[in-house]
């Protein structure tokens, strides 16, 4: 079991608002798991705590044993940093780096610059964007710019991919794209993903799926 | 991190080049001004220094008050006599007691560079019928241009002329031009109501200083016998090879001494608290454009950490930490004061050569010819770099740490 999640709830604001209540959850190594439910459900929420972005307001998770949220900061963040990858609805790209320079930032924490630049390459390859490698963000598609993004989360190699509704501003057929490559991913990586979504269509690229209303699990 | 924060500033360009030129104008002004100050003031303490003796041995004489004489009638220090008629006049002596003891000492001290015996008289120079009272000093010429500038000065004959004696006077400019007398013409010069003695002018000086410039100076034995005071001197001028001593050994020296003492610093008190008060305002000044130097650096990061939390919320999920993010904005700070603060030292350095080219001095100055005294020192550059580098990071690391305190979640949540 690579993540587990005890009872974990979710309260914010004054007057408090419950978001998460008394959610229990095993994932498995390379399982892909999505997170469906209504807006405002807390489904991108459970995301952040299960990512370690935010905090639980009870309960606790675990990921390969260790409690996430009592991890030393500087063992969080090389935790994050070498077993996490990330995709957002926005593609969060660097405006000032092309789509090689936005792929290779997480690896510049521990290696050299240029020293990974032919795996960085090959994923942008891989996603088609080979003539893309030098192109700022501003000269790329929507769809150009969320797969360089995946690129990104997948350039260390993660264990885990927390991706929410990644397809989220793209159209129907890009958002396909965006989600093959995740499946992709998931099968010949064994890379754990956890994505939130409320498209059915797209849920249904994942092997498990857990619903939420109101904050519970249905 | 160094990285990313170069591709920051060079993808902002005009704002990063207007940050730069607060700094850039900063520093070349604080090399400037301090520049032309510096120059300035070490000009004036090396005339000061150059000019006249840096240890003044004078023969000390107090002035003579109701209770100067009190010790002479009661042993007790708190009995005091009132007079009908208080005294008054000098008290002490009219010359240096016992000059040989100093002269040995003098000699002996390793410190000390020169010195020279003086006797200075009020005299009254007469040619013609033009009078002049002016101070007369008696030297001995080789010894007197070791301790004073006043060889250098000399724009007619040498210093030396007067060694040896021969009642042989050298005027200042001022003086002569008063008087009317040229060089080679016989003036007569008396002290009180002693006979006038004929003297040969056989040089004159110009210093610049207007008060300088009316005095004379003439072989020591010559004017002890004018004085009538033989073998009497009433100063002893001294050297020093480090100038900034003269105070503390002053100081000492009169422990010992029944002279009065002084040095060049005690006896230019008010000149040098003038050049303090410059220096006070000097630095208030650049510190003054280096904090606007310095505000410009902090707003201009202060709107990129604003324009960049999506940025820092994905670096944040990426697993860069806080000391990370703080590196990234801190550096772009320092980036820019660094190179403003380098651009800023060369032209400084420039704009210094270009002033030490222009002429200042009137024509008819001893110091024609000469220009602008700006000082080149290493520690202004030095202080001009530590300053910017300063300025710069106090502005940046408070939207450095503005940045750091931004945590990922409450970004991506405000999808700001």
């Amino acid at each position: 079991m690579s993540i587990e999640a005890k009872k974990i709830g979710k309260t914010v604001g004054d007057p408090a608002v419950r978001i998460l209540t008394d959610i229990s959850l095993n994932i498995d190594d390379g399982d892909f798991v999505s997170l469906t439910g209504k807006s405002g459900s807390g489904k991108s929420t459970l995301l952040y705590i299960l990512s370690s972005l935010d905090s639980p307001s009870d309960g606790q998770v675990f990921i390969e044993q260790l409690d996430l949220h009592k991890m030393d900061p500087v063992d969080l963040y090389k935790f994050r940093n070498q077993k996490m990858g990330f995709v957002f609805q926005f593609n969060y790209l660097i405006a000032e780096l092309t789509a090689l320079e936005n792929v290779l930032m997480p690896t510049l924490k521990i290696y050299k610059k240029n020293e990974i630049n032919p795996y960085a390459e090959s994923l942008l390859e891989k996603f088609g964007l080979k003539d893309r490698v030098h192109r700022f963000p501003r000269q790329l598609s929507g769809g150009e710019q969320q797969r360089v993004a995946i690129a990104r989360a997948l350039v260390m190699q993660p264990k885990y991919l927390f991706a929410d509704e990644p397809t989220g501003s793209l159209d129907s057929v890009n958002g396909g794209v965006v989600m093959e490559i995740l499946r992709n991913v998931n099968r010949e990586q064994r890379t754990t993903i956890i994505l939130v979504t409320h498209d059915q269509d797209f849920a249904s690229y994942a092997n498990k799926n857990i619903r939420l209303v109101d904050g519970k699990i249905e | 991190m160094i990285f990313l924060a170069m591709r920051y500033l060079l993808e902002r360009r005009k704002q990063t080049i207007f940050t730069l030129l607060g700094v850039f104008l900063g520093t070349v002004a604080y090399v400037g001004v301090s520049g032309f100050f510096k120059g300035f003031q070490d000009y004036m303490v090396q005339q000061l220094v150059d000019n006249t003796a840096q240890i003044h041995i004078q023969a000390r004489q107090d002035i003579l008050n109701d209770h100067k004489l009190d010790g002479a009638f009661f042993t007790q220090n708190t009995a005091h006599v009132f007079w009908i008629s208080p005294p008054s006049g000098l008290l002490g002596f009219h010359e240096v007691q016992n000059p040989q003891s100093w002269y040995e000492r003098l000699s002996a001290d390793k410190r000390v560079e020169a010195f020279s015996p003086l006797i200075s008289t009020p005299v009254l120079i007469t040619l013609a019928k033009n009078s002049v009272s002016a101070t007369l000093t008696g030297c001995n010429p080789l010894q007197q241009s070791k301790v004073t500038s006043i060889a250098k000065y000399m724009i007619e004959g040498q210093f030396s002329d007067i060694a040896g004696g021969g009642n042989r006077i050298i005027m200042g400019d001022e003086l002569m031009k008063r008087i009317g007398a040229a060089k080679d013409q016989i003036v007569f010069v008396s002290v009180g109501t002693r006979n006038a003695i004929p003297m040969k002018v056989v040089g004159r000086f110009i210093s610049g200083n207007r008060g300088a410039d009316l005095q004379a100076y003439a072989a020591l034995n010559d004017v002890q016998r004018l004085n009538g005071t033989p073998n009497r001197v009433n100063e002893i001028a001294v050297r020093l090879k480090d100038y900034t001593l003269a105070s503390a050994m002053a100081e000492n020296w009169s422990l010992v001494s029944p002279e009065k003492i002084e040095s060049w610093d005690q006896q230019n008190v008010n000149i040098l608290s003038v050049i303090k008060m410059q220096t006070t305002l000097r630095f208030t000044m650049i510190i003054a454009i280096l904090l606007v130097a310095g505000f410009g650096i902090y707003n201009v990061l202060n709107m990129t950490v604003t324009q960049k939390r999506q940025d820092i919320a994905i670096l944040r999920s990426m697993g860069y930490d806080s000391f990370d993010i703080v590196t990234l904005f801190f550096s772009q700070g320092m980036i820019v004061g660094l190179v403003g603060a380098i651009f800023g030292l060369i032209c400084g350095y420039l704009l210094c050569l270009y002033l030490q080219t222009i002429s200042f001095f009137p024509a008819n100055s001893s110091h024609a010819g000469e220009t602008l005294h700006i000082s080149l020192d290493m520690t202004i550059y030095l202080q001009a770099t530590l300053l910017a580098l300063l300025a710069s990071s106090v502005a940046s690391i408070l939207p450095a740490r503005a940045a750091e305190k931004l945590t990922p979640i409450e970004i991506i949540r405000t999808g700001a």
